[in-house]
């Protein structure tokens, strides 16, 4: 078989994935781009480019104000949560005690049914009405009237945190667990002998060990974050008004429902910058506090 | 030893409220399929005053749940199965015959890792109708295929530590490039096609968001979609819509028990190399 011809079947087996990925990712994203730029709106073969019109739109268009201000405090609020809870959470599940893996298992299951089902099952628990789950838990045990959980502003935004948090957490724990898992047992042999009490030991043994998988599971749940859609739509179907909008429901809004396709083109690019600078930014700052912790 | 012994007992104490508190919505579901609707209503949160299973037979006479979960069956399998493939196949060449054309390959799916699928999602619409693929099955099994980039760098990254007198050896055995692949790389893939299966699956099962747009007919609904019309029919009767999510719960609850440990696994390996 002659040279060229074994490069030649070599390369054929890159031909699959890079014609997919052409068609349905890098052609995609080319034509959003392109598209933020006209009044283009799906249905009539003529249209115009009108430059930055879009993206000046956009600073004016209350839902994608709201959409992108919720979902950026949607993320970091979830990503705090998450990490505050989930490090202690793997801490304690690396100890031995009974019900270790029956809790284990417990709180990562969440993490496996798709968030549309998950959120669904706490709209019973969070109805706003006097029957709703939790207003009956506490009326019975502190005599507290209904709270309007879902369609108070304030209230919704919170309810979607906590339902994200409460589905995720376990999975993040698992991640920072198997870190935890990594450290040799003699560091802490060490430190005990030296006269590091445990307190000392988590501090300067135990955290800064962390720092690589913090830097994981803060990436993964920033980007993660950022994509949310099912779980408020589930839950407040983006309301009050448009409060707990995340910038997906608000892309199928402007751009597929309503067909304002160089409107919401230009969300989409938004999105992708705004994607693009956390992940950049978040990867540079926490590699270098990894380069300092240790 | 004693000391041991009573740490032991003090986070069993500590941690199993936390356990009911993240275990509650589970039960609160399993419990209220039992009951009527007004039963449920009154008391979400007791047993049932009397124990009934006509939800259960309800369910699956006003739903197409089957249907349903047939199309989520074929849906994953083949999107699963085309990305691993697909995937595998792409990272072949880059690992055993990298040169410049290949490395130009790597680092343009590198650049794609980062574009999230809604900042691609009105061309794509377009796309899809102009292609004929909206509300079809094989439609959405191609969309999804762009699945594999993610693929592809697992197993570029597992590639890399298979020896190359493996496959150099077979070239002197008179095997061809296609050979190789399937004969000797691919099943040493395993561990890693294994994670692959098992993440894209998740991901494919779960999804919402890509047949809501693409999927018109109810007849081809998946599981997911079929739980977010059920949601608009039976608003009232919540018993209904419990039983109907204990039911797509049991086989993700199945595919959790038997795959745990490489789940985790997944996690764990994804996370330490990464």
């Amino acid at each position: 078989m002659t040279k060229f011809v074994r490069q030649l079947q070599f390369q054929l087996f890159l031909l699959p994935i890079l014609a997919i990925y052409s068609l349905f990712t890098i052609y995609p994203l080319i034509k959003s781009f392109f598209l933020s730029f006209t009044n283009f709106d799906g249905y009539s073969k003529v249209y115009d480019f009108v430059g930055m019109k879009n993206y000046v739109r956009i600073f004016a268009d209350d839902a994608i104000i709201s959409a992108i201000s919720y979902t950026l405090f949607f993320t970091f609020s979830k990503a705090l949560l998450v990490t505050v809870l989930a490090i202690p959470l793997a801490m304690i599940l690396d100890q031995k005690f009974f019900t270790k893996n029956l809790l284990r298992a417990i709180f990562f299951f969440p993490s496996i049914p798709s968030g549309l089902l998950l959120a669904y099952i706490w709209g019973f628990i969070l109805a706003p009405i006097g029957s709703g789950v939790l207003n009956t838990i506490l009326r019975e045990l502190f005599n507290i009237g209904p709270q309007p959980w879902l369609a108070d502003p304030l209230l919704a935004k919170l309810s979607t945190i906590v339902v994200a948090t409460w589905a995720i957490t376990g999975w993040h724990a698992v991640l920072y667990l198997a870190f935890l898992q990594s450290i040799p047992k003699d560091y802490y042999e060490a430190a005990s002998i030296d006269g590091a009490n445990r307190f000392q030991q988590i501090r300067f043994i135990t955290l800064p060990l962390l720092a690589p998988a913090m830097t994981i599971s803060v990436m993964l749940l920033l980007t993660g974050g950022l994509k949310v859609f099912e779980i408020p739509f589930a839950l407040t179907k983006g309301g009050p008004g448009y409060e707990t909008y995340s910038i997906t429901q608000v892309i199928v809004l402007r751009g597929i429902s309503e067909t304002q396709y160089g409107l919401a083109s230009a969300m989409s690019i938004i999105f992708f910058l705004i994607v693009l600078a956390i992940a950049v930014f978040q990867v540079t700052v926490m590699q270098r506090r990894e380069q300092s912790m240790q | 030893m004693t000391n041991s012994n009573k740490r032991i007992w003090i986070l069993d104490i500590l941690m199993i409220p936390a356990g009911v508190i993240a275990f509650f919505p589970f039960y609160l579901i399993i419990i209220n399929t039992f009951k009527t609707m007004q039963d449920a209503a009154k008391k979400p949160m007791a047993f049932p005053s009397k124990w009934i299973f006509s939800n259960y037979v309800q369910v699956f006479e006003e739903t197409s749940i089957l249907r349903s979960f047939g199309n989520s069956l074929t849906i994953t399998f083949f999107s699963v199965s085309l990305i691993v493939i697909i995937g595998a196949m792409g990272a072949y060449p880059v690992v055993f015959n990298a040169n410049r054309l290949t490395r130009f390959a790597m680092l343009y799916l590198l650049a794609g890792f980062m574009i999230p699928f809604q900042a691609t999602l009105i061309p794509l619409f377009q796309l899809m109708s102009g292609l004929q693929l909206v509300d079809k099955i094989y439609g959405l099994i191609i969309l999804y295929m762009s699945g594999s980039v993610f693929v592809f760098f697992l197993m570029m990254g597992y590639m890399k530590t298979i020896p190359k007198e493996l496959s150099e050896a077979a070239v002197i055995d008179g095997c061809n490039v296609w050979g190789i692949f399937w004969r000797i790389i691919f099943p040493l893939l395993k561990p890693i096609t294994i994670t692959s299966v098992i993440f894209q699956t998740m991901w494919i099962w779960n999804d919402f968001l890509a047949p809501m747009l693409f999927l018109n007919s109810s007849s081809k609904s998946t599981l997911v979609l079929e739980i977010y019309k059920a949601k608009g029919e039976f608003t009232v009767n919540w018993p209904m819509f419990m039983t109907l999510t204990i039911i797509t719960l049991v086989p993700i609850f199945i595919f959790f028990i038997v795959m745990q440990k490489h789940i985790v696994r997944g996690i764990a390996a994804g996370a330490v190399k990464g």
